[in-house]
């Protein structure tokens, strides 16, 4: 077919060409400048989508890292901190053995048992550790000092302290009765209905520090009389004179477990305090004092009973006393012991999980910059030949006008 | 048969060879004009000589008609384009620092918070990236408004455009039916006819509409629903109305100004005006949508987690997130001003023992799927709504490359037919310059033949 060609055409022609051209140069130079196949989103929706996903996976994956790194801290220190508890175990062994025979006098035992004191506070001491501001061996209750150097020798109800941020409400709380249970609890109680007199306000009770609830919430509150909110812990009110209680008021109590027969030194509670080292994968880090110093909960043995013990009957001078304290200061050494296998077992498997970890970095990393980066090599190729290209574009655009009917009239 | 008679054959021959290169002349000075149709005279036999019985203006009007469907598409599609990538430009997080790295920074600052909950440092940095994340959300949601009123703003600006193109269009219409009874050259009149075309390829770029030439050579115009913009010389104008729409009371409608009530926004299909209207009522709104609904869930799930822990006076958490005057949408996210004012309020605990167990579970949020019917987690939302916008300016982009070379093909056509080569023009000009001469030796012959008879009476 023949065309007509005008004059516009032959020039829009060249001039086209020559913008097509140059538009596919410059979006080479720009991958070239900035390394990148994705300049902006339209450049490759679905693989911009891809990275932004890929990104937020490997931020989360540092984070998993920096958390495991913590954890690997504070069980090293653990670790530690329990090595060194069992060495004073074994030392305070060796004192009993020796001072279990006939062959010693009440001077010696005497001065052991000052020995056994030094070792009781150095144990204490440890026992009462810290990692970055908080006490290791607490439980869950990282702010609060686990052990004191005094004996517990019935259970213990704390008083009923109110959250910082309570309703202004001008009558009185107070704890009492005895407590029954069996392990060191808080209990919580939370009002439910807001700016009612003590006979119509409802309130839930929380066993576990706060976290599940009673249900559904309780509404036998009276003036001066106690209310059992559970393991024999009673909480009085007193009516307001001019300020009810408000709705989401805050009621704690510490109770601490304790008998004459098994009393207790510990302040924490048996909880663990954990954190997530990938995706739902929730790591216990840290190990509760009430495991591994007393015989509450998963512990068997109250440590710094044993170790009083023993000092009271070097202090006696009493040889069979001392005697029986041996088998007591052996369960003490093997709770230690077991103790410290956990803290291996944790960091192994925190090793592991450290490996898999870094290995997924590099491999999000890999994923992340096949989609997202320039393959320098093949562009400056391309960018090369369209250079080429344009040449040719420009050469001929500068010869269009020159060959025209008016050279031959 | 006399002399005389070559005389008057040769006048009528130079007299018409004389109007051919004059026109032929007219083309090749035009031979750059936009939108100038070459003009050809045509020769016809006037017994016994010839005469110029018209001058034909060689115009493909189908071709025309097709063209103006192109211009319809190609401004849309550019207008389209255009506003798309100033949309892109918000959510461009090809070099990170938008709402994906703000929100993984969020989930981690409250892992680090759990490793210490009482930290001060800890605190003060997961207060600063909830504030950047508000203030992201709050800042993209201003700009995709900002690009809907400026969507908005453009509106009355082409429907000016299309009143002023549809008056002169109806101007030329009634000179054309003018000059066709006052018989005024033809020359003038073509090129009347070409300016109409080119304001009608003006107008398909803004609307799209149906023309029809009449017999009496004027061109009627109507919208796609039959209504009439332009007929003969007379026009309908174009209006916009406001306070129509409940989401923003300064968008316009567009109207017929003899009817301001009956909203005629449905009726305009494509072009820019169409797709400033679309951008404005759908695109813009869709993703202002999505980045609600993100917007919305985060608060609310981090503010359910947040209200069942415990802040460091033992308190149950406050929401953390709050939205300024109660709008719950993304242009009004703020972090609590109490959380900001005292730190402590934050409730990283599960219990009242200080235990940093909550701050955890606010981290495990970001896996949860949570959006789109349970299909998705945020920060997957996000990713899919940047993708969307990236696949929509990907395609707008598309749409114009393909019109463009649609319209370059229909354009080149059109020069092919209506353009003018100077290479024939000038070929032409020998054609009618050899006849002129021609007819001029044939007076001089007829001239002799008149004076030989003259010498003979004499």
């Amino acid at each position: 077919m023949v065309m007509r060609i005008s004059e516009n055409v032959k020039f829009n022609t060249v001039v086209n060409n020559l913008f097509k051209t140059q538009s596919s140069y410059n979006e080479l130079a720009e991958k070239i400048a900035s390394l990148k196949e994705i300049n902006k989103p339209s450049d490759d929706p679905i693989g911009m989508s891809k990275v932004l996903n890929l990104r937020e996976s490997a931020a989360a994956v540092e984070q998993y890292t920096r958390n495991m790194d913590a954890c690997e801290s504070w069980l090293t220190i653990t670790e530690s901190k329990l090595t060194a508890a069992g060495d004073l175990l074994v030392e305070a062994q060796e004192i009993a053995v020796s001072q279990s025979t006939a062959t010693s006098s009440a001077e010696a035992r005497s001065s052991e048992a000052e020995t056994v004191q030094q070792l009781i506070d150095e144990m204490l001491s440890l026992a009462n550790s810290t990692y970055d501001g908080r006490y290791i061996f607490s439980g869950t209750k990282t702010g609060e000092t686990p052990f004191s150097s005094s004996e517990r020798s019935a259970a213990e109800i704390g008083e009923a302290t109110a959250a910082g941020g309570n309703g202004s409400f001008d009558g009185t709380v107070s704890s009492g009765g005895v407590y029954a249970g069996s392990v060191n609890t808080t209990y919580v109680v939370k009002i439910v209905t807001d700016d009612e007199v003590l006979a119509n306000t409802t309130y839930r009770v929380s066993s576990d520090g706060g976290k599940t609830w009673s249900d559904p919430p309780s509404g036998d509150l009276v003036d001066g009389v106690p209310v059992t909110l559970g393991d024999g812990i009673e909480l009085t009110f007193t009516e307001g004179v001019t300020d009810n209680l408000s709705e989401d008021d805050i009621f704690y109590v510490q109770a601490f477990a304790a008998d004459s027969s098994n009393s207790s030194y510990y302040n924490g509670n048996g909880e663990e305090l954990s954190v997530n080292i990938g995706e739902g994968v929730p790591f216990a880090y840290s190990i509760s004092g009430e495991a591994v110093f007393t015989d509450k909960g998963d512990g068997e043995v109250e440590i710094f009973k044993v170790l009083n013990d023993l000092k009271d009957a070097l202090e006696a001078d009493d040889q069979s006393a001392i005697a029986s304290c041996i088998d007591n200061l052996e369960a003490a050494s093997d709770q230690i012991s077991k103790n410290i296998s956990k803290c291996g077992t944790r960091m192994n498997r925190l090793e592991i999980a450290q490996t898999n970890m870094a290995d997924m970095e590099l491999d999000l990393t890999e994923l992340t910059s096949k989609i997202e980066d320039a393959d320098v090599t093949e562009l400056i190729t391309k960018f090369a030949m369209k250079e080429v290209v344009l040449e040719a574009s420009y050469s001929v655009a500068s010869s269009i006008g020159d060959l025209t009917i008016l050279d031959f009239l | 048969m006399s002399g005389i008679d070559a005389l008057n054959i040769a006048k009528d021959s130079l007299l018409a060879h004389q109007t051919a290169i004059n026109l032929t002349g007219t083309n090749i000075a035009n031979a750059n004009t936009a939108g100038y149709s070459r003009q050809r005279a045509v020769f016809s036999t006037l017994v016994p000589s010839v005469e110029i019985s018209g001058i034909e203006r060689i115009y493909d009007q189908f071709l025309g008609v097709q063209i103006n469907e192109q211009a319809n598409d190609l401004g849309d599609s550019e207008a389209r384009k255009d506003a798309l990538e100033r949309i892109e430009m918000i959510f461009d997080e090809t070099d990170g620092g938008g709402v994906n790295e703000l929100l993984s920074e969020f989930w981690n600052a409250w892992e680090d918070l759990s490793l210490s909950p009482s930290g001060q440092a800890e605190r003060q940095a997961l207060v600063s990236v909830s504030e950047s994340l508000s203030s992201a959300f709050r800042s993209y949601s201003d700009q995709l408004s900002s690009a809907q009123d400026d969507a908005n703003a453009e509106i009355p600006l082409l429907v000016d455009q299309v009143n002023d193109y549809a008056s002169q269009i109806a101007d030329i219409n009634a000179r054309i039916l003018q000059a066709g009874t006052e018989n005024t050259d033809e020359p003038g009149l073509n090129s009347l006819k070409d300016e109409r075309a080119t304001l009608l390829s003006g107008l398909a770029e803004i609307v799209d509409f149906n023309s029809i030439t009449d017999s009496d050579d004027s061109v009627s115009v109507f919208l796609s629903n039959g209504m009439p913009l332009v007929e003969g010389g007379e026009t309908w104008e174009l209006d916009v109305v406001s306070e129509n729409h409940a989401s923003n009371p300064s968008f316009y409608d567009v109207v017929f100004k003899d009817n301001p009530d009956v909203v005629i926004n449905s009726s305009i299909t494509k072009g820019k005006l169409a797709a400033s209207l679309e951008i404005r009522d759908t695109a813009i709104e869709g993703y202002m949508g999505s980045l609600d609904e993100l917007a919305t869930t985060l608060v609310e799930k981090v503010n359910a987690q947040h209200r069942q822990g415990y802040d460091m006076d033992q308190n149950l958490g406050e929401d953390f997130f709050v939205f300024d005057t109660g709008t719950e949408e993304a242009g009004y996210m703020q972090v609590n001003a109490d959380i900001i004012a005292d730190i402590n309020k934050i409730a990283a605990s599960e219990t009242v023992n200080g235990d940093g167990e909550n701050a955890v579970t606010m981290n495990t949020i970001k896996d949860e799927l949570t959006m789109s019917e349970g299909n998705s987690t945020i920060s997957s939302y996000y990713s899919s709504l940047v993708a969307r916008i990236g696949q929509d300016v990907a395609d707008a982009s598309d749409s114009v490359d393909h019109h463009t070379n649609l319209m370059t093909q229909l354009t080149n056509k059109k020069e092919s037919i209506s353009g003018v080569s100077i290479d024939e023009e000038m070929m032409n000009l020998i054609r009618y310059q050899t006849g002129y001469n021609a007819s001029a030796r044939l007076f001089t012959a007829a001239e002799e033949l008149a004076n030989t008879l003259m010498d003979m009476v004499s």
